[in-house]
């Protein structure tokens, strides 16, 4: 197989060719539609109207609540969160009136004109606030393996503490976008930039009141998703249909960069509580820990999200007594959703915590300690819901990159360098990550193709999946080219679309590529299938004396071929046309399921994944004591994605994952003014990684030579989301910089994201020097 | 007065008539303009404030001696933000988009060619800028070093990439002198330029008056005329106003166009830069003797602000979070202000007098910013505290100037951003300093003396504590950094 095949749009990108929702072309009947947002964190609506602004030039529409034709409802799993405002507002951001008119200044004239009387009401603005007030979004969790209480109070020492971690915004460079066009009758067109497109298509469906035949969502990609797209796209696309619906013409509504900000949900913030038990050797018996995060105003994918932080809470060590609590607090912010880790990232920087905090308890590396607790391969294998770790490559990555990044010289060094130097500071941290491959909703890990092949031997994929630049269409055209035996520029993978592949999952959980890819396997198996047979019969007419098998036939390099007689041969192109004129169907569907899992939500025991990614990295940080300000010098990453289908793409994942992550771990941070006014709304003030934050020298590699034992597409493994996590190296090499101020002997205070300001607050508290005032 | 203006767009001299019929006002950005087209929606909006760089296009424009003479040979191209600027502001020059990059035969342009092969876009939506900031680099810098590349980069988010085969395309593809298809087209396109009359442009529409001067003479008549319009250097502070705002700037005198604003004049006791002169010939110029602001240009915003910025506007703004203002103050900088009365000297220590007041008259306009040259043995830094270190507002900033006498204090400027509604001297740390020794214990001391000289806010870049902390640090720092012992 062809594997360093650039990405399938580049050219498209790179000429500015590609096509985003914005740029499609509409004919001079496009509308512009504009959302009216609440600008009350929490309200009753006493009354509003809506005459004046109906009046004003070019305005073909002003909607409420009451103009919506089906279920006023756009939650993705709990019905809770209405499509437009009713009688209450819940979070500064919430849509309450849709505008369509002929030009933008025409909307915002109109929306001036709108007044609405609010009575404010109390807002919870905070996850203290919340837990004080007890307001759950749902029941609380549990998960559970030994006696954690027991072994609390038997063990040698004890730890404990409370970790705060940052919501994240995605700022995906395409803010969310849609465009609906009319059909007949009750038809709709939706193009959206939506990593679920069936879950779009329903949700349209049921806010318009009309069946899902009648509504046809299309994405060609997306100009990022991040997660922030699964469910919240959906919203979008919601309002633009209605406004479509409304006018009877097409309707575009392309979210400014602030009202992005302001109106989606963000990575959840948690407020997490952990004690630990362990012995003078650093192992650790027993690990209590109760996670509580700020899911929103409305349900969202909270719950699932919350259970991903609960089966990540381990990271990669093996807990013998462990239980974990886990509580959704319902806050008057937007609701919080998916964002690449989805709730991995939460987990694991507890986990790594509390690591830390034991080697530095114990004056130990951090590194030692998490060699000590790391899974077993024949014992200490099982995770504290019962999955054993298979294939675990934790200490083959970690005996590799302990080497290739020079970890222990680097330790004296860093160590030496902290001893000479007063305000720069030195850190260095290495952290894992074991993550778990599959939807924790057990029924979603399934996928749908269509494969269309044409007379001229060019071949159309259609796949339930969505391009939102991780390559997965990359991907895919790479496994059709390779099945079948021709050259990529024989295959064409199209803009997904419902009318094609339905009833699809979200693209979601790194599992695109996964289940994508078996599912037109599956598709082009089947046609395969219905061509070997034709050639055989065919030639076998041909050779009667010596039979074609059917099994010998082979698809290679733009042939297919008899391997037992290969002067019998016809090219690609040719036998396509052949098995047209015999009346051989040239299109399947294909289906995959994700095989071998099985989960019990209720017990929180079982198989939810199909199998782990493990990757590890180690960072070295630069820390100016005076400012707070730190560059990162160095990384060495060790990613395992089995046999990859293509490395360009996958270090694109591993590298641009990881650079998320530092984000989220260092400059990414949300804040809110005391009345639920996002303040960090735009990038002025919300400050993701330049190309100047990027560590100064970045050593990526992918494990070579290790394919993924279980069958997976080619034996690869899904990349996606793992990487964010080893930002955590990041992270706790700030830390471990920060606490050389006081030699490794108190523990400072410490949160995420580490800003500058987080940095120079926490090193007086450390060393009340003549130069630092506490 | 001329009422349209004219430029040169994918290769054709181009006319703009401002009038209800088209949509267009003077106001319009060329972002929204080219979004226009069917064949221009390359150009993508991420932002709409300068911060993303995904509606990166270049400009070209003959390239200008330092004395302000026009080089009529060659043509020296700018990545901008779109975004941030105005329609009238492409008078007279060459835009340049993505759509333009390949050549006519259909070839990729090779920094178009290195972002595919090395996987340089995976979305795809920063792409198009990537590549318009990339040109910039391809045409100006061959051979670029990874600082050169970090800089023309640092002004376009990617939030898909991690950056690194951004940088890998840039310096795979930046290796052919900068030859490309533009060379062969160049003198083509200089003496289009030139027809282009470089006159005075007025445009009137139903709610606005854009006025686009030619000389200074006609910008000091207007400015009498009309005190209240808004003077545009490079729009980079006052397009915010409408792309986030959604402000309609009904009086507008743009003086973008003002050659005179544009010298640089250095003697030998003093370096006198234009207030139109962009901050990145600022860059250049200040580099050999005025490395502390040197240093703060540096961090200052992204290249594509640079190349439309101006010091002029950084002072205009008169805001307390200025980054070029600290520093000039600690080099002693003087404000050349102009009216039709004539010129005025005005030391920078006095020139800000309450929160974005300044002793501006409303008929004048800051015509130059004066830099003595520094005495042997003066040390001058400056200091940028920010969340992110490059592209970001300063939290607070500093410029503090030295003069020591045998290890005692003889004159010190300690000038803060961001600390009090003004750039502001901490002067009773100052006068504490004066007459001391330069030693750790004393600035120790000193530091102590910063919470009696400010008392600065809480905000979303930082906390009152955090600020305060930090501005005492600084103290420190600069001690350790003039310690020479
Ligand atoms: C993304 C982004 C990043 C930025 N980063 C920084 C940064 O790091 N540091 C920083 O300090 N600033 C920064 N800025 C702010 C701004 O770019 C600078 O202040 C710049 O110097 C303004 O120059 P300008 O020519 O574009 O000003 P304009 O927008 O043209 O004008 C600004 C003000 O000055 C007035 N003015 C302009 N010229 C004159 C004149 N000759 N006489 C009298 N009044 C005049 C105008 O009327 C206006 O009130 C940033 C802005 C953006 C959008
Ligand atoms: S759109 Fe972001 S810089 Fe112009
Ligand atoms: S490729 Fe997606 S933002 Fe750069």
């Amino acid at each position: 197989m062809e594997k360093m095949i650039p990405h399938e749009s580049g050219i498209a990108h790179v000429t500015g060719e590609a096509v985003y929702i914005d740029d499609i072309l509409v004919n001079e009947q496009l509308l512009v539609g504009r959302v009216i947002y609440s600008p009350h964190a929490h309200a009753r609506i006493i009354s509003f109207d809506l005459s004046d602004a109906k009046k004003v030039k070019g305005v073909h529409a002003v909607l409420c609540h009451k103009d919506i034709p089906g279920h006023n409802q756009m939650g993705p799993v709990i019905k809770d969160e209405p499509v437009l405002a009713e009688n209450e507002i819940t979070f500064v951001g919430q849509a309450m009136f849709l505008i369509a008119a002929e030009t933008e200044d025409q909307c915002r004239e109109a929306e001036k004109l709108i007044s609405v009387e609010y009575e404010p009401l109390d807002a919870i603005l905070d996850i203290e606030t919340a837990i004080a007030k007890n307001n759950l979004l749902g029941p609380p969790r549990k998960m559970e393996r030994g006696d954690a209480e027991a072994a609390l109070k038997s063990a040698k020492h004890i730890i404990l503490g409370e970790l705060r971690t940052g919501a994240q915004e995605h700022w995906y460079l395409e803010t969310q976008a849609c465009l609906s066009i009319p059909g007949e009758g009750n038809e709709i067109n939706v193009f959206s930039s939506t990593q679920h497109p069936s879950e779009t298509q329903t949700l349209v469906a049921e806010v318009l009141g009309i069946n899902r035949n009648e509504v046809v969502v299309e994405v060609r990609r997306m100009g990022g998703g991040f997660g922030g797209k699964e469910t919240q796209g959906n919203h979008v696309a919601c309002w633009s249909a209605l406004l479509c619906n409304a006018t009877k013409r097409p309707v575009k509504i392309k979210l400014f960069r602030d009202d992005d900000m302001i109106m989606t949900g963000k990575r959840h913030r948690y407020l997490t509580k952990y004690e630990v038990g362990f012995n003078d050797d650093g192992n650790i018996d027993a690990l209590k820990l109760e996670f509580n995060s700020d899911g929103g105003a409305a349900t969202d994918l909270s719950f699932a999200i919350m259970e991903r932080t609960m089966l990540h809470a381990d990271n990669s060590y093996y807990i013998p007594n462990m239980s974990v609590t886990a509580l959704v607090w319902k806050t008057n912010l937007p609701s919080n959703t998916a964002f690449r880790g989805f709730g991995g990232p939460q987990g694991m920087a507890a986990m790594e915590t509390v690591i830390d905090r034991v080697a530095r308890y114990l004056h130990k590396d951090p590194t030692e300690i998490r060699l000590k607790n790391f899974y077993g391969t024949e014992t200490r294998n099982v995770t504290h819901y019962g999955q054993k770790v298979e294939n675990n490559r934790l200490n083959l990555i970690y005996d590799k990159l302990i080497e290739s990044s020079e970890y222990e010289k680097r330790r004296k060094e860093v160590d030496e360098f902290n001893s000479k130097n007063e305000f720069y500071k030195k850190g260095l941290a290495l952290t894992p990550v074991k993550f778990g491959i599959s939807f924790t909703t057990t029924f979603l890990n399934q996928a749908g193709a269509l494969v269309n092949v044409y007379t001229d031997g060019t071949i159309l994929v259609n796949h339930g999946g969505t391009e939102m630049g991780q390559g997965l269409n990359t991907k895919i055209q790479q496994i059709a080219a390779a099945e079948f035996g021709v050259s990529i520029e024989k295959v064409k993978v199209n803009a997904t679309n419902t009318s094609k592949v339905p009833n699809t999952s979200a693209t979601a959980a790194s599992s695109g590529s996964d289940m994508n890819g078996m599912a037109v396997k599956n598709a082009i198996d089947t046609i395969k299938e219905r061509i070997t047979k034709e050639l055989s019969t065919i030639w076998s007419a041909q050779y009667s004396i010596n039979p074609s098998l059917q099994n010998s036939i082979l698809f290679k390099d733009g042939f297919i071929f008899d391997s037992d007689h290969p002067d019998r041969r016809i090219s690609f192109a040719d036998a396509m046309l052949q098995m047209n004129l015999r009346q051989v169907s040239l299109n399947s569907t294909g289906f995959y399921k994700t095989p071998d899992i099985g989960w019990d939500k209720i017990k929180g025991q079982g198989k939810p994944f199909f199998y782990y990614s493990f990757g590890m990295g180690v960072s070295e940080v630069l820390v100016d004591v005076l400012t707070g300000q730190h560059t990162l010098l160095r990384t060495d990453i060790v990613q395992d994605v089995g046999d990859s289908i293509n490395p360009g793409i996958d270090i694109g994942q591993v590298e641009g994952g990881f650079i998320q992550g530092v984000g989220w771990c260092t400059t990414e941070e949300i804040k809110w003014d005391a009345k639920g006014n996002l303040m960090t709304h735009s990038p002025d003030t919300y400050k993701i990684p330049t190309v100047q934050d990027i560590p100064k020298d970045f050593r990526v590699q992918l494990l070579e030579g290790v394919p993924n034992p279980i069958g997976t597409i080619r034996r690869s493994k899904a990349v996606g989301e793992p990487p964010f996590m080893l930002s955590l190296s990041v992270w706790l090499a700030i830390k471990d910089a920060i606490s050389s101020v006081a030699n490794h002997e108190i523990e400072p205070e410490f949160s995420l994201p580490a800003t500058n300001e987080v940095i120079l607050l926490a090193i007086p508290k450390l060393k009340p020097s003549r130069f630092q005032r506490p | 007065m001329n009422s349209k203006i004219s430029f040169i767009l994918d290769g054709k001299i181009t006319y703009i008539d401002f009038n209800p019929a088209n949509g267009l006002t003077p106001t319009t950005t060329v972002l929204n303009y080219l979004r226009k087209f069917p064949n221009h929606k390359g150009v993508k909006e991420g932002c709409a404030e300068g911060d993303c760089g995904a509606c990166t296009v270049a400009l070209g424009e003959p390239a200008r001696h330092r004395s302000g003479g026009v080089e009529n040979d060659r043509i020296r191209y700018k990545a901008v933000d779109s975004c941030l600027i105005f329609l009238p502001m492409l008078h007279g020059k060459q835009l340049i988009t993505i759509e333009n990059l390949k050549s006519a035969d259909g070839k990729l342009h090779p920094v178009q060619q290195s972002m595919v092969e090395e996987y340089g876009s995976q979305c795809g939506f920063c792409t198009p800028g990537i590549v318009m900031a990339m040109f910039e680099l391809y045409k100006e810098h061959p051979n670029p070093s990874r600082a050169q590349i970090d800089d023309a980069i640092t002004g376009n988010l990617c939030r898909c990439t991690g950056y690194r085969p951004i940088v890998d395309a840039a310096s795979h593809a930046c290796t052919h002198n900068g030859v490309d298809h533009f060379n062969t087209d160049e003198p083509r396109i200089i003496e289009m330029l030139k027809s282009i009359p470089s006159e005075s442009i007025l445009i009137k529409t139903k709610n606005q008056q854009y006025f686009r001067p030619a000389t200074m003479e006609e910008v000091l008549l207007l400015k009498q005329k009309y005190p209240d319009a808004i003077v545009l250097g490079g729009a980079t502070d006052v397009a915010l106003r409408v792309t986030k705002g959604h402000e309609l700037l009904t009086e507008l005198i743009d003086i973008s166009g003002i050659a005179d604003l544009k010298i640089v004049n250095e003697t030998h006791s003093e370096l006198a830069i234009g207030a139109g002169v962009v901050m990145n010939e600022v860059r250049k110029s200040v580099e050999k003797n005025f490395p502390a602001l040197h240093q703060m240009l540096n961090v200052f915003a992204s290249n594509q602000i640079r190349n439309v910025a101006t010091l002029g506007g950084n002072l205009g703004t008169a805001s307390p979070i200025g980054d070029a203002l600290p520093v000039l103050m600690a080099y002693g900088s003087k404000v050349e202000l102009q009216s039709v009365n004539g010129k005025r000297e005005v030391s920078l220590n006095d020139y800000f007098t309450g929160y974005r007041k300044t002793l501006r008259k409303p008929d004048e306009l800051i015509a130059s910013i004066i830099l003595p040259k520094q005495p042997n043995g003066v040390i001058v830094k400056s200091y940028k505290v920010s969340k992110r270190k490059d592209l970001d507002i300063s939290t607070l900033s500093a410029g503090f100037s030295l003069d020591l006498d045998k290890g005692v204090v003889k004159s010190i400027i300690l000038a803060y951003g961001g600390m009090a509604v003004t750039t502001k001297r901490a002067s009773i740390t100052e006068n504490f300093l004066i007459g001391k020794l330069w030693e750790r214990e004393t600035v120790e001391e000193a530091m102590q003396m910063i919470d009696k000289d400010f008392t600065p806010i809480s905000d979303v870049r930082g906390s009152a504590e955090f600020r305060m902390a930090a501005a005492r640090n600084l103290l420190i720092k600069f001690w350790q950094e003039t310690n020479t012992k």
